[in-house]
């Protein structure tokens, strides 16, 4: 057992024992409270943080890989296996497994994400040692059962199917990512697409477990009403064993911007409203200038008074939500702007949107703009790390993408340094002109097609086609 | 009129049950009991109740404002006011153009929000404590001072539309639950659509707005509870110079429409594309008070709560009759519905999916629960007891729900006890006399037969 050593400093951590919102502090000042941190011989990172405000215990067990590592044309391989670890493991078949979480009042889900698969758990206090008996089960011993794995296809493919008749703004980012990043991994819808789905078999799924989890790509954090010393135990008995990874984690490289626009049209017919996604390629998760970034977003389409939801929503009524954001990942995921209104006005809409983003580029932000998104920012942050759960996942992040605590405890500094030139160097680099978009516009194509031409080439697909990108860019 | 703080003895039996009923042992307990200790409210000199909750987890503050008015205060004409009131709140007052509350507010740090259901209005701020003393500003201002420009009236109804485009129009779920809801009630303004039917979203004025305000957004109509970086003492002061000032008004007329009792089972069909089918069941269950509504809550978990439950293992594992089963037990100051609803793969067979329900409905209304789903509904209820703590605007939720439902913030913390008390034969007897069918509304959403052209909803074709 190698101990890593605490990541802060004993200084800092006996200042951690303070209030965090000691008098006088200014909005945003918060510090993680002291957390522990470990590294097993087989390469599992572990991170334990003590947090007695409710009987409560959150856990994440993150592992880097993800849809990422999805085999060309099995798209969904990862979201596919992570159903399927909780659908027995261990010695409980689906349904017993499904009873140990839910008797005791646990909550327990595995799910992957572009980069990562997940297990997050939250149980009561009592029952904790029973929360790291199901996921260590859950990653190290899934059963693999033939059937499960048929209904688990089955209902995934169902569900897509599903998805697509019920609201489309759960959608636009699915069509959008896969729209803007086609034949980059990061376009890969990590659900699967329908057609996707079909080609999987459970042998894959065996073959994808064995090359893509195991302990040296593990991080395991526990959060709440636990004494660290015992649970760094139970951690070490649960997995120091677990075998490292067939391959090396899979890797992507940044996609370059896109230079000029390209419309994809999906036709929902009878939709009375028009669902539309504008994105290029824009910022990763440690970028120095994320401060800026976000005070940028702030104020173009990162909270109700922004440029985008003044212009579509206060001031026009086109409709109930215009917003923008960074999706940040280890490359520079989307930048996107998304929006939707009655089929009648699309253009207008699209229009305004792109006319608002012009405007950010031609008169940048007034110092008052920046001082209001930076007080916004400040004054929110401390419930982004609120629960458990939010502080186990930001933990686990911490640590997935290199950074230190100084992610939380520098953030208000990040923040509060964004000044005026700051502010015009991001828009200049990390948002893009309205010039360079990738678009993406879902509603009844016989009512709109017309309406959208003028955007760009326009290339048209159906809802209800089996996968979320025009089959010539799949 | 000051309401009394906690009497010591309440608190220490309250901590005493939380305790055994959580398992925890006090020396590494969770403080939560402790906390609730420092709960204090107050009614002030114009009838407006203020709750405080200091919590200095984080340094913020969530302040929730409840007026007791939703749709279930609306009549024909005038459906959906009560949602559309909650946008206008946000929308200029005498003394502050439309939209500077948000400007103010994010300026200052603080983001809110708000709901609307069929039998109240919430107004949600979170922010730092720094912008405590700007929120009771604002917020006292448009209980007080609210105005209706025109345009902004004109602009919010797109608005509006936009979102029942979004949330009902475009959605399968949401079509088929306000056919239900409109359906399941003859006599009680339940059966409105707390999004407002379109016609009456086209059609309210500014002085049913103004009559409205008067009415409803009375100091004596508002609850407020303020949980977080604060103390009691100087949430109370603002309380006195911002929110005394407002004059009472007469109080609101109460609703008296009881809905008579179902004679025989309804059913109804929506017609649209969908990939998958649905079907809804719904029952006339009680109001949010009463213990059957307890008794309701652990019947439908057991029916339908995780993976694990009867009716997913039946339907979803089984039988693979269904993607996906739901719950949910509408809880307000009248009877609410019990809803079972079940999304139908493509090409599944909703007919044999009713008949899978109504066989486990059957079973459950003859043999109850096991004693091991009983002991499993009342751990998942504790374990949400607590999860809805963990926030300060969980807390602040919570409360409000008590308070405003219940009668009594305080019973709060009675709920894990109530669960612990349901036997298995109160639940047997729940689903005998709720669950039957002449007492249910099914609804199903099926694509039309295929020579059917599909016309566009009036709704729609109107604009």
């Amino acid at each position: 057992m190698t101990r890593a050593g605490l990541l802060a400093g004993a200084a800092l951590l006996s200042a951690l024992a303070m209030p965090a919102h000691a008098q006088g502090a200014a909005a945003g000042d918060v510090r993680l409270a002291p957390f522990e941190q470990y590294r097993l011989p087989n390469g599992t990172v572990l991170v334990l943080m003590e947090k007695r405000d409710t009987p409560l215990v959150s856990m994440r067990a993150l592992l880097r890989g993800g849809s990422i590592g999805d085999p060309a044309g099995k798209e969904g391989s990862a979201t596919l296996l992570a159903d399927l670890l909780q659908k027995g493991a261990g010695a409980r078949n689906a349904v017993a497994f499904a009873e140990a979480i839910e008797n005791v009042g646990g909550e327990l889900a595995a799910s992957a994400q572009t980069e990562s698969i997940a297990v997050g758990a939250s149980f009561l206090a009592r029952d904790v040692d029973l929360m790291v008996e199901l996921v260590a089960d859950a990653l190290m011993r899934p059963q693999f059962d033939s059937q499960e794995f048929a209904k688990a296809r089955t209902l995934a493919i169902q569900s897509i199917a599903a998805a697509k008749d019920a609201d489309p703004r759960d959608l636009m980012d699915i069509y959008g990512d896969a729209w803007l990043f086609r034949g980059h991994p990061y376009g890969r819808p990590t659900e699967g697409s329908e057609k996707s789905l079909q080609a999987i078999s459970l042998e894959d799924l065996k073959t994808y477990y064995e090359a893509q989890l195991g302990g040296d790509r593990l991080i395991v954090t526990v959060v709440g009403d636990i004494r660290a010393a015992d649970m760094k135990q139970r951690l070490e008995t649960a997995f120091s064993g677990w075998r490292k990874a067939g391959v090396a984690a899979p890797v992507v490289s940044a996609m370059p911007r896109v230079q000029g626009r390209r419309v994809l049209l999906v036709d929902k017919p009878g939709a009375t409203q028009t669902y539309f996604w504008l994105g290029n390629v824009g910022a990763d998760r440690t970028d120095p200038a994320r401060g800026a970034q976000s005070v940028v977003n702030t104020v173009f389409g990162g909270r109700f008074t922004s440029m985008l939801n003044t212009a579509l929503r206060i001031e026009s009524g086109l409709t109930y939500g215009a917003s923008s954001g960074f999706a940040r990942l280890s490359e520079p995921g989307a930048f996107q702007i998304d929006s939707y209104t009655q089929t009648e006005k699309t253009r207008e809409a699209v229009d305004l949107a792109l006319a608002t983003l012009d405007r950010l580029h031609a008169e940048g932000i007034s110092a008052e703009a920046i001082a209001s998104a930076r007080n916004y920012l400040l004054g929110q942050f401390p419930t982004s790390i609120e629960t458990n759960g939010q502080l186990a996942n930001r933990l686990a992040d911490i640590v997935f993408f290199g950074l230190a605590r100084s992610d939380v405890d520098e953030y208000a500094d990040r923040v509060r340094a964004v000044d005026m030139a700051a502010v015009k160097a991001t828009i200049v680099r990390d948002v893009p002109t309205s010039g360079d978009l990738v678009m993406v516009v879902i509603g009844d194509a016989a009512e709109i097609r017309d309406a959208v031409r003028k955007y760009g080439p326009v290339t048209e697909m159906k809802i209800t086609d089996p996968t979320f990108a025009p089959s010539a860019a799949n | 009129m000051a309401r009394q703080s906690l009497a010591a003895a309440w608190c220490a039996a309250a901590l005493a049950a939380l305790l055994a009923l959580a398992g925890v042992d006090a020396g590494a307990a969770s403080t939560a009991p402790a906390e609730a200790a420092k709960i204090e409210s107050r009614t002030l000199a114009n009838g407006l109740e203020i709750v405080v909750w200091p919590d200095h987890d984080i340094p913020n503050v969530a302040m929730y404002v409840w007026f007791r008015v939703g749709s279930r205060n609306e009549y024909p004409g005038i459906t959906g006011i009560s949602h559309f009131f909650e946008h206008m709140m946000f929308n200029g007052t005498k003394t502050r153009r439309p939209g500077e509350f948000d400007r103010i507010m994010e300026g200052s740090g603080g983001r809110n929000n708000a709901y609307t259901s069929s039998d109240v209005t919430v107004y949600q701020d979170w922010f730092p404590r720094s912008a405590l003393e700007v929120v009771f500003d604002l917020e006292a201002d448009r209980m007080r001072n609210l105005d209706f420009d025109p345009k902004a009236v004109e602009s919010e109804r797109g608005v509006v539309y936009s979102e029942r485009r979004s949330s009902v129009d475009n959605d399968n779920f949401g079509v088929l639950a306000e056919q239900m809801q409109a359906t399941a009630y003859v006599a009680h303004p339940y059966q409105f659509p707390t999004l407002g039917w379109p016609s009456d979203i086209e059609g309210w004025t500014i002085e049913d707005l103004k009559t409205y305000y008067q009415r409803y957004y009375a100091p004596n109509n508002a609850v407020v509870f303020v949980v977080g970086d604060v103390t009691a003492p100087e949430v109370l002061a603002l309380a006195e110079k911002y929110l005394a000032p407002i004059k009472r008004q007469p109080a609101p007329e109460p609703v008296k429409t009881r809905e008579p009792p179902q004679l025989g089972e309804r059913r109804l069909e929506v017609e649209r594309d969908a990939q998958t089918p649905l079907i809804a069941m719904a029952w006339h269950a009680g109001s949010a008070p009463e213990r059957q509504t307890r008794i309701m809550e652990v019947l439908l978990a057991v029916l339908g709560g995780g993976d694990s439950s009867r009716l997913h293992q039946k339907l979803v594992e089984q039988e693979q009759a269904a993607l996906e089963v739901g719950v949910q037990l509408d809880q307000g100051f009248d009877p609410g519905l019990a809803w079972i609803f079940a999304v139908v793969p493509p090409g599944g067979d909703v007919a044999r999916v009713e008949a899978l329900i109504d066989a486990e409905l059957a079973r459950i209304a003859r043999d109850g629960p096991t004693p091991a789903e009983l002991a499993k509904a009342r751990n998942q209820a504790l374990a949400a007891f607590w999860r809805g703590l963990e926030t300060i605007s969980g807390k602040a939720q919570a409360l409000g729900t008590y308070e405003v439902f219940h009668g009594d913030f305080r019973k709060l913390f009675d709920a894990p006890g109530e669960y612990e008390s349901i036997t298995v034969d109160e639940v047997r007897a729940a689903a005998a006399s709720v669950l039957r069918r002449e007492n249910r509304t099914v609804g199903t959403l099926v694509t039309p037969p295929a020579d059917t052209a599909i016309t566009p909803a009036p709704s729609e074709a109107k604009q």
